[in-house]
């Protein structure tokens, strides 16, 4: 260090780092390294630190003393993250500085402030130096998604809070107190009560506040306007007698079967005593949620037609809605759907098999893609084959033969249950796709030998298999010699990682993202591909490079990175990426669905707010970081 | 007191003794420097904020013992532009001396060479305009000792901290005029008072603070600091 002077402001700087977090875990010579240089700055109250427009963020800003307001620039959905209050010990842009981008915050003086500042190079290289420097900023990065993630259980809150279930008691569905008259009011009174109040029914009470009659809409017309009933008489003398009661603590299907078995619309809620608590509507119970998943898990179990199944396929779409609500993760929320959608294939391949004659085949169902990953969204079609075992006895072309009947019948009732036929015809019915062992090796050994882009684009699909019904070990010999395959084949796996990297990250130099990458679809991104298929593509490529039998990409990252020597906490940030892209086109569909759109993957940045917008980026770049590591390691 | 006088029109009478040819080298290429610029805007300038540590507080015959120094450049603290020296002193001050800024005898008497000294605070200072929170003191010490060992005078303009601030904020009520005041009001902590380096950091702190004002008050440069004190030194003799 150059002199006494230096040395003693640098350690009194170390002595005041040493104060807040994450300084005072770091190492030794990294905070010495940071200390040394950090440079004072000074800016009076209301003097604007670092603002959007000054472009790229060169300098992290790490408060010596007074207050910074960081306020988000733009739209911002929710005041929360409006702004928020710096103090000293607290750095940033962290996020900005990182990325090399300008700062989405400006950061404004609140009072007085002295500021040290580091060049963003130097940044660099204390990220480098200090394990405990790049963790706190990658958890800080990290935080950001945490934080969509509550913005999303917030935004599906009022929906969630609609969706109870319908074990849900009375007292819980009531919304207000009832409204009850004595037998002895007049009609007139009555009519014009419930004219005022807006409702639909009026009870009629004695005076032990035990229901006895009930009064509706519906009778004004039958009992009062066409026989020209006198509006002096008393309520008694139109109304239903002995309405329909139950106790308050039953629960929503009571109601429900009350209301079917008896044909009536309205059910009153009485307490221990009989007197009057509420009145239970059939609309109330209309927007309760129909089914939990136990129930759904059983009725499709048990289901004895395909009729049955198409009903709980509608029931896992609205349950996975309403997981997405809780703020269930992209990772658990798309296995979720794989799972629920397994054993409903398996249950109508279950329910086909009664009508087939396979016996003494060896077959297993395989379903690839999307599926064969275990990561569908709401918008899944049917990617699926079939491979058997044809020992010497047998006649091949009669097997299939067979084999094929089966699969149409299994193709045909899965669409009935709302898994659309394969416009591109990768179904198990198809020939092609319905193989021996040795077919399907052979084939795979084609393409691998000669990867034509077909080649290559059909590895994207089918190397994704992964067995649904009957003998596993079938798909796991094919698993292994695939493997086997692969492994040796340097050129091949070139040509994948060549194939994979003709997609980059659409993000833009300029502004923020790509948006015209499709002329059909201006403004938006095609999140499926040009965002979730970067991630898939490369994880594949280091599954098949490194002897990896997993197909779900968050797995093949997992197990691929410890044996790339990738360390932990990036392949983290790689995941989470991953899994932000996943959760916004989960959202997309299910949105695009309920305004009775196909759901498509085309989202709109502008659409969504600012914090998304950086997770968004942060994703895209994390993809980046992804397919630079494919280029190196295959020299693509 | 003219220093535009002093920076053209005095001759220098050279120090008692005549320097080898080494330190007068260096001080030569010193004076060869060309003057600072004091038009420019603060956020162009270089100043060399100055703290002094003697023998007592007697101007006329306490001696230099350490000067402790730190540039603000372009408005920014950088610490690897700061400076210290202590001095070579031939008696070590009194105990009670010692006591306040903490340089014990053996370190006085282990000090640099006076002329070595002043000509690596030289070195260091350039043609900054010189920066100091009652300046008068700072600057008598290292006046008469660089007459005393190099035979010089400084010519550099002198900015007292004491007469700006008062003028800079005027809204605050400043009846207490100490440096302690206006380091608690702008809430800055000084590591180790009496030290010269530490003293010169809270100093240089502290011109930060007015540096930003001084944009806000149209006294934009360094000309518009001496001014500014030169005018309220006069206003207070007139008044």
């Amino acid at each position: 260090m150059s002199n006494s002077a230096t040395q003693m402001l640098v350690s009194a700087t170390i002595e005041f780092l040493r104060r807040y977090p994450p300084f005072d875990r770091m190492e030794t010579e990294a905070l010495q390294f940071l200390a040394e240089r950090l440079r004072l700055a000074y800016y009076p109250r209301d003097a604007q630190i670092l603002t959007p427009e000054m472009g790229v963020a060169r300098t992290f800003y790490l408060l010596q003393r007074g207050k910074v307001l960081a306020r988000q620039a733009g739209e911002v959905s929710l005041v929360e993250f409006a702004s928020m209050t710096l103090g000293p010990g607290e750095g940033f842009p962290i996020g900005s500085v990182t990325a090399q981008r300008p700062s989405t915050n400006a950061y404004v003086a609140l009072e007085d402030v002295f500021c040290y500042e580091l060049p963003a190079d130097d940044f660099f290289r204390l990220m480098q130096k200090s394990t405990v420097f790049n963790l706190f900023c990658t958890q800080y990065i990290a935080s950001l998604l945490n934080q969509s993630r509550q913005q999303l259980q917030i935004q599906f809150a009022q929906r969630a809070a609609e969706q109870q279930t319908m074990n849900s008691p009375l007292a819980s569905i009531i919304k207000k107190a009832p409204l009850a008259v004595p037998p002895g009011t007049s009609i007139r009174q009555v009519i014009e009560s419930m004219a005022s109040a807006h409702i639909g029914s009026m009870i009629v009470v004695d005076e032990n506040e035990q229901p006895i009659g009930i009064f509706t809409q519906s009778d004004v017309l039958k009992r009062i306007v066409l026989p020209g009933t006198p509006l002096d008489g008393p309520i008694e003398s139109v109304m239903s007698p002995a309405p329909h009661a139950l106790p308050v603590s039953s629960n929503a299907y009571d109601a429900a079967l009350a209301m079917a078995m008896h044909g009536i619309r309205h059910v009153l809620a009485v307490d221990e005593g009989g007197r009057l608590r509420g009145v239970v509507s059939e609309r109330d119970l209309f927007t309760l949620q129909r089914v939990g998943l136990r129930q759904i898990r059983q009725t499709i179990d048990t289901a004895a037609s395909i009729e049955q199944l198409r009903q709980a396929s509608q029931d896992v779409r609205q349950l996975s809605l309403n997981m997405l609500a809780q703020g269930v993760g992209a990772e658990q929320l798309t296995q979720f759907i794989s799972a629920l959608n397994d054993t409903l294939t398996r249950r109508v391949i279950q329910l086909c098999l009664d009508r087939h004659d396979l016996y003494g085949i060896e077959w297993a169902w395989l379903s690839f893609g999307s599926e064969g990953r275990d990561e569908q969204t709401f918008s899944t079609d049917q990617d699926n084959g079939i491979v058997y075992e044809c020992t010497d006895i047998m006649d091949r072309e009669q097997t299939q033969l067979r084999m094929l009947e089966f699969a149409r019948d299994v193709n045909e009732a899965l669409d009935r249950c709302g898994f659309p036929l394969c416009k591109g015809n990768i179904m198990a019915s198809n020939p092609e796709l319905c193989l021996t062992l040795e077919e399907w090796e052979e084939k795979f050994a084609r393409w691998i030998r000669s990867p034509q882009p077909q080649a290559l684009l059909n590895a994207t699909i089918f190397f994704d298999f992964r067995p649904l019904y009957g003998r596993f070990n079938l798909a796991d010999r094919l698993r292994l010699s695939l493997l086997r395959q692969t492994r040796s084949n340097g050129i091949f796996m070139r040509m994948m990682a060549q194939n994979a990297l003709t997609v980059a990250p659409p993000l833009g130099k300029i502004r923020d993202f790509v948006t015209d990458a499709d002329p059909e679809h201006p403004g938006t991104i095609d999140l499926k591909k040009l965002g979730a298929r970067l991630f898939i593509d490369a994880a594949r490529i280091f599954a098949l490079g490194h002897n990896i039998a997993a197909t779900n990409t968050v797995q093949r990252l997992k197990l691929s990175s410890s044996q790339m020597n990738v360390p932990a906490d990036e392949i983290g940030a790689i995941i989470e990426g991953f899994n932000f892209i996943q959760l916004l086109r989960l959202r997309h569909q299910h949105f695009e669905q309920e305004h009775g759109r196909a759901g498509d993957n085309y989202v709109r940045p502008d659409e969504l707010n600012e914090l998304e917008r950086r997770i968004l980026k942060e994703a895209f770049r994390q993809a980046r970081k992804l397919q630079q590591r494919l280029r190196l390691d295959y020299q693509a | 007191m003219n220093w535009i006088g002093k920076l053209f029109g005095r001759q220098d009478k050279g120090p008692a003794v005549p320097l080898a040819a080494d330190r007068q080298a260096a001080l030569d290429a010193w004076r060869q420097l060309p003057p600072a610029d004091m038009t420019r805007s603060h956020y162009r300038s270089r100043y060399a904020v100055v703290d002094v540590e003697a023998s007592g507080l007697n101007m006329k015959q306490d001696r230099l013992i350490s000067i402790g120094a730190l540039a603000v450049v372009d408005g920014i603290i950088d610490f690897h532009d700061a400076f210290e020296v202590v001095l070579r002193q031939d008696t070590v001050s009194t105990d009670a001396n010692i006591l306040i800024h903490g340089i014990g005898g053996s370190a006085q008497r282990e000090g640099v060479e006076p002329a070595d000294a002043l000509l690596a605070f030289l070195d260091w200072l350039g043609k900054s305009p010189l920066v100091a929170y009652h300046a008068l003191f700072d600057q008598t010490m290292i006046d008469r000792a660089l007459r005393q060992y190099l035979g010089i005078e400084l010519g550099l303009p002198w900015i007292d901290l004491a007469w700006v601030m008062p003028d800079l904020f005027r809204d605050l009520n400043n009846n207490q005029s100490g440096l302690d005041d206006w380091l608690t009001i702008f809430g800055i902590d000084n590591i180790q008072r009496h030290n010269a380096v530490s003293d010169a950091y809270a100093t240089a702190r502290l011109l930060q603070v007015a540096l930003a004002r001084g944009l806000q008050r149209e006294a934009e440069t360094p000309a518009s600091f001496v001014e500014l004190e030169r005018a309220r030194r006069w206003m207070r003799r007139g008044g």
